[in-house]
């Protein structure tokens, strides 16, 4: 009985996404089912409609901006909770990881009608900002445990030895977070890339993420081209999250 | 030295400190303070205070959205509730390899967008959509069932989308659950569903209600997936917020719902995590 | 209740965790299953249990096969080793689990559970959780909880390895004695040769998944199978022995290639190959005088070794080097260097197969 149920809920998880990815390779225009030939026609569709083309391109760029910056960020950040356990630690960390418990519409909310005020509406620069701040949770989370993994002893070691603390920091405890860092950036590169709600809420006709522009897309009509763009969105995601995971990634950024 | 020793922790969280205190308390307290001023057609009058946006909320229009996402939120933990056991239970006597891939499904809807999910949804469950066309193939139904653009479609949609967040913390009270506990049970004469009701349940019941107010709250304000299988005409908060805020451009009332829906889940938060806190206390066992 | 194991067998994958055991426990007999950790006991205890269920053989408990049966109807009860008291019942819960699993009436689990905290002495603190009992009280919440129940056997798994040397001691006779008074057929793993020693009737010595020797703990002790049951249960001379050759209605062989030793008559003459004779220590004379044993040799002392009420003494016979336990009192006048004799009973001596 226990198996029924497991079957039936796999089934559900991955069968959005499977039938995303076996419609896309439909020949016809319309949905006929079942898909029995594979086309990548609408594939070739999707790479030449512009919109889709430079949504991606926005994607992309604003990822690796907001997950350089927020790794960069929560790395320091952690170092300093990490190694000088200051007073108040609990506190900033608390702090750190309270997007988390403001959801994605509000923080959408928010950022709009802030980004208006400042004049900033429809700019990269605040759309980087709000992505930044929503995965900073995960990257401190992710780079505190990295940062206790490396002994303190080795700074100190390398201190004792003439080394100062940002020299220390950067030719010492760099390196040795490598894997660490690298799984941190790739999360939030994820996590920025798959962002929908929050962006629909803060940008308009300008500024288009890929989901975004997939949203738009599938609010006038649903055909094949949008299943072609959003199969490959889902194995760009694939491949993250299989990256993630050979570096041992995934467990550690979703334990408690 | 000790004065540069105390300068240095804070140089070193200071700048995500500011990107922070900038780019999410900053915006927070401006919806807080648009809230109380009222609307004009000719922009927000910052030179007025008022709760009225507030009051407006309490109409029963928006009462009935308000009730509908609570409706649908309720209905979407409740079923996950129901399948976490069995799901959890299956996936801790898995090996440790067969246990991480498991865990990666379960994971992975959560990392792949939700305007892709949704159109997965709108395929599966439209009128000629997979599940119907499936159906009819085998004789089951004669006529298509009615399966999106209402609240139904949108329960069914969401209910991968945040199961892991129930999944995750009970696997994990399963798996610190000391074996010895269901074989002394066992050998005193306790059957294996009885091992199961008397024994692992009442354990790990802190952290599946702990799991389930998480995944409550999640339910509460998602967006995509409620666009595309409820539709217009069954608005949800989020849908009601976009409404609200990019096309009323009323940014007081849309502060308004924003710092409610805010205060609505905090409380949830607070008083979960209370509950689970005294659920463990009450058991002897650590939350 | 007897409990008889045929032929038991359990493999995890390639491992064979018990290799072939059979053994007997008489009803009333408090019986241990010791041995190193690895060598199978805890394992094979589960399986008497129904945790696991065997590989091959046959488990009979009082002539029932139970080899099959789920753990729930073999009616036994088991005190596992950090106790697995239920955290979220209080010590009556607890107690009374088993009896609510029997569907005792009501009143009935009231009169059991306390007579049961009785034994142990634990009455006053029916109320309390798990989390707020010291080590030893969980012990015996843990022994109560399985004797409420009546059963027909006894388990325990290194039910004394958690608790502090004081406790251990006060614990092993506290258990012994309620087994005594109440008669139930018990088995008990452990490490620990003390607690095999002043706690059974009788041992079975395990190693490798397989039982080295069965017997009383004098016999394990003065007659060892082998080797490694000889060192197992205490520390043990060792000496290369060939030759061994009857002479004269009694036994001789050669020790470590040049001494004439005389031989227990158990020594077997006939077997072939490497031989080993073991000597215990207390076993060892050491004087600077005439020692009348039927083995003696000249020596030299190395060291003398104080260890409060006994002292060690480390003698060389040549190149031999043998070590002596003896009461301190003995070795007043022994120094480092002195040349003294050493010796021993033949009947002392247990002859072994080498390796």
């Amino acid at each position: 009985m226990i198996l029924a149920v497991n079957v039936i809920m796999l089934i559900v998880v991955l069968a959005p996404v499977v039938v995303v990815i076996w419609m896309s390779f439909t020949p016809s225009a319309t949905f006929i089912l079942p898909v029995t030939d594979f086309s990548l026609r609408w594939y070739r569709e999707a790479f030449s409609y512009p919109g889709f083309v430079d949504a991606f391109g926005l994607s992309f760029e604003l990822a690796a901006l907001a997950a350089v910056i927020t790794v960069a960020l929560s790395f320091l950040a952690a170092y300093g909770l990490v190694r000088y356990r200051p007073a108040g630690g609990e506190a900033l960390k608390a702090f750190f990881t309270a997007p988390l418990l403001v959801s994605a519409v509000v923080f959408g909310i928010a950022m709009l009608q802030f980004v208006n005020r400042l004049g900033l509406y429809n700019q990269l620069g605040g759309l980087v900002l709000a992505h930044v701040v929503l995965v900073v949770p995960f990257a401190i989370r992710s780079l505190e445990v990295t940062l206790r993994a490396v002994p303190e002893e080795l700074e100190w070691a390398a201190m004792i030895l003439g080394r100062s603390r940002v020299g220390t920091l950067l030719r010492v405890t760099l390196p040795l977070c490598a894997r660490g860092l690298i799984t941190a950036f790739l999360f939030c590169f994820l996590l920025s890339f798959s962002e929908v709600t929050t962006t629909i809420f803060m940008t308009g006709p300008g500024l288009q993420t890929l989901p975004v522009r997939i949203y738009n897309y599938m609010s006038d009509r649903i055909d094949p081209t949008v299943a072609a763009v959003s199969a490959l969105v889902v194995m760009v995601s694939l491949a993250l999250v299989a990256a993630l995971n050979l570096l041992g990634g995934l467990r550690r950024l979703t334990s408690q | 030295m000790l004065a540069r020793r105390i300068g240095a922790p804070a140089l070193f969280v200071a700048p995500l400190v500011l990107v922070m205190v900038v780019g999410f308390v900053w915006p927070l307290v401006g919806v807080l303070v648009n809230s109380l001023h009222p609307n004009t057609p000719q922009g927000i009058d910052a030179g007025h205070w008022t709760v009225g946006n507030y009051a407006r909320l309490a109409d029963p229009f928006y009462g009935e959205i308000l009730l509908r996402t609570l409706r649908i939120s309720v209905a979407v933990t409740a079923i996950t509730g129901m399948l976490a056991y069995p799901v959890a239970l299956f996936a801790s006597r898995l090996s440790a390899r067969a246990q991480s891939l498991f865990l990666l499904a379960y994971i992975s809807p959560w990392l792949i967008n939700t305007v892709v999910k949704a159109l997965g949804w709108t395929l599966l469950l439209r009128t000629n959509g997979m599940v119907n066309t499936l159906l009819r193939g085998l004789d089951v139904i004669a006529a298509p069932l009615k399966l999106m653009l209402n609240e139904t479609g949108v329960i069914i949609a969401l209910i991968p989308g945040h199961f892991m967040f129930v999944l995750l913390p009970l696997w994990v009270a399963l798996s610190g659950l000391d074996p010895a506990l269901s074989w002394a049970a066992g050998t005193l004469g306790a059957r294996p569903s009885a091992v199961f009701w008397r024994v692992v349940f009442p354990i790990t019941l802190p952290a599946f209600v702990a799991g389930l107010v998480i995944n409550f709250i999640m339910n509460m304000t998602v967006f995509a997936i409620p666009v595309f299988l409820g539709g217009a005409r069954n608005m949800v908060a989020s849908m009601l917020a976009y409404q609200i805020n990019l096309v009323q451009l009323d940014w007081p009332l849309g502060g308004a719902l924003a710092v409610a829906l805010l205060a609505f889940t905090l409380t949830l938060v607070w008083a979960g995590q209370r509950g689970a806190a005294l659920l463990a206390a009450g058991k002897g066992l650590q939350p | 209740m007897s409990l008889e194991l045929v032929g038991v067998a359990k493999s995890f994958g390639t491992v064979r965790a018990v290799d072939g055991v059979s053994l007997r426990v008489a009803s009333g007999e408090f019986f241990t299953l010791l041995g190193p950790s690895g060598c199978g006991k805890t394992t094979l205890l589960r399986l008497i249990a129904g945790i696991h269920p065997a590989t091959e053989g046959r488990v009979l408990l009082n002539g029932r096969d139970i080899t099959h049966a789920p753990m729930h109807t073999r009616n036994l009860a088991m005190v596992f080793q950090n106790y697995a008291l239920f955290p979220h019942l209080n010590v009556f819960d607890n107690v009374a689990f088993g009896l609510r699993s029997r569907r005792v009436p009501r009143d009935e689990i009231r009169t059991r559970v306390r007579e049961a905290l009785a034994l142990v002495k634990l009455e006053a603190l029916a109320e309390r959780l798990p989390a707020q009992l010291s080590g030893g009280q969980q012990q015996r919440v843990a022994v109560a909880r399985a004797l409420v129940v009546r059963p027909d056997l006894l388990l325990f798994d290194e039910p004394l390895s958690n608790l502090d040397a004081r406790l251990r001691d006060e614990m092993r006779f506290e258990i012994r004695d309620l087994q005594r008074r109440i008669g139930i057929t018990t088995v008990l793993v452990t490490h620990d040769i003390e607690e095999a020693f002043t706690m059974s009737d009788r041992m079975a010595v395990m190693q490798g998944g397989k039982i080295l020797q069965i017997g009383r703990a004098d016999e394990i002790y003065r007659s060892p199978a082998n080797r490694f049951v000889a060192n197992f249960v205490g520390p043990i001379n060792e000496l290369a022995l060939s030759g061994v050759e009857t002479v004269g209605g009694r036994r001789r062989g050669k020790a470590a290639g040049e001494l004439s030793v005389w031989l227990s008559d158990a020594a077997d003459a006939s077997r072939p190959g490497e031989r080993s004779l073991i000597l215990r220590p207390e076993s060892l004379r050491v004087s600077a005088g005439d020692i009348g044993t039927e083995n003696r040799f000249p020596a030299e002392i190395e060291d003398v070794i104080y260890l409060g009420a006994s002292s060690e003494c480390r003698v060389k016979i040549g190149a031999l080097r043998l070590f002596a336990i003896m009461p301190t009192p003995l070795t007043a006048g022994l120094n480092s260097g002195q040349r003294v004799n050493v010796g021993w009973d033949a009947r002392d001596g247990v002859v072994v197969d080498a390796g």
